[in-house]
């Protein structure tokens, strides 16, 4: 039996979908096998970023509707072994799927996958609670800004009411140059405010502008900082002990310290 | 000492920690439920029972929510001159 994660944010635009796509493919990568399920009814993009989006035949709505076989439905991933995707119905709405048909969904996928990465929409609304309802644990994205922060203390308090404890905060977009003069916010200060396990940082990247419009995951890109990152938030998902650096501002002692470190 | 030279060498506060205390201030209020309206009666009600026993500096109080690791607190600073009870000498 394996787990389920949701990949959420409260905030839209702060790369839920874009670490999905990177954490399922660095797990597969690793030996995993996974299923990452978009559960933006309506809005789906997850398989545009997998790039599978002409692959796409069946998709969650089919399944719960009785129209195909769940094991059908399933895209298999081109480029790794044991990665899948369940592509979220266009034409419906978030409304359409009941928390309880998604809660048996997610448990029909663990019994024959390692991982369940869940996608869900931005909000906190039914589309969110389908994507939770299912889920084991969480892992939260933000980006270090005052809004995409504050709505992922909102998503935590969330969370915990559906009895989802286990959570992993996931720091997007980080500007280390910015950190280092004091005009972004690093992980200690995000951390200091949400007060929740951080399992990784990821850099502002613009590889991630690139490997989008190809629809091929950072993580197959070696050049990418933001692929390295979500590779060690894929092994420290597994149990390994990767570090995560610290980016602070620069002291009075200049920024020579900063550059023994490199990226987490 | 090393605090107030460092004071002098960052005058201008960073942006990282406006936004931090921005922070802090907004999770307090969307926590509590509380926002600066309701904080701004609780300041004027209290400031009127604690008057019936102290004689207060009242355009010095102050009164705010704070937020620790896992909890609120609520702060206040309440300057007294005196007081106005009177201690009954027991018989």
């Amino acid at each position: 039996m394996g787990k389920a994660i949701v990949v959420t944010s409260g905030k839209g635009g702060v790369g839920k979908s874009t670490s999905t796509a990177n954490i399922g493919t660095a797990l597969a990568v690793l030996g995993k096998k996974v299923v990452v399920v978009d559960a933006d009814v309506g809005l789906r993009n997850l398989d545009v970023i997998m790039g599978l989006e002409s692959r796409v035949v069946y998709n969650s709505m089919d399944v719960l509707e009785g129209n195909c076989e769940l094991e059908k439905a399933l895209v298999k991933d081109r480029r790794t072994k044991e990665l899948y995707l369940l592509a979220a119905s266009q034409k419906n709405n978030k409304s359409d799927i009941q928390p309880e048909q998604m809660k048996k969904l997610c448990l029909e996928l663990k019994e024959t996958h390692d991982y369940v990465l869940v996608d869900s929409p931005a909000g906190i609304e039914q589309g969110f609670q389908n994507a939770a309802v299912g889920a084991d644990e969480a892992l939260i994205v933000t980006t270090p800004e005052v809004a995409a922060v504050r709505d992922a203390d909102r998503i935590i308090g969330l969370l915990q009411n559906m009895a989802i404890t286990d959570l992993h905060l996931i720091i997007n977009q980080l500007s280390p140059e910015m950190v280092k003069t004091g005009d972004m916010m690093g992980p200690t200060d995000v951390i200091d405010i949400l007060s929740i396990n951080l399992i990784g940082v990821v850099p502002k990247d613009k590889e991630i502008v690139i490997s989008t419009n190809r629809g091929l995951p950072s993580t197959y890109n070696h050049k990418s900082d933001a692929g390295h990152a979500y590779k060690r938030i894929a092994q420290r998902l597994e149990g390994e002990e990767v570090p995560i650096p610290e980016f602070k501002s620069a002291g009075l002692f200049g920024t020579w310290f900063d550059k023994l470190f490199t990226w987490g | 000492m090393f605090r107030r030279l460092m004071q002098l060498l960052n005058r201008e506060q960073k942006s990282k920690d406006t936004a931090k205390s921005r922070l802090q201030l907004i999770l307090v209020q969307d926590r509590t439920g509380i926002d600066e309206e309701i904080m701004g009666s609780l300041q004027a009600e209290l400031t009127e029972v604690l008057s019936k026993y102290f004689i207060l500096e009242r355009e010095q109080v102050e009164m705010e929510l704070e937020r620790e690791q896992d909890s609120i607190a609520l702060v206040a600073n309440i300057p007294v001159l005196g007081t106005k009870v009177r201690h009954p000498i027991q018989a």
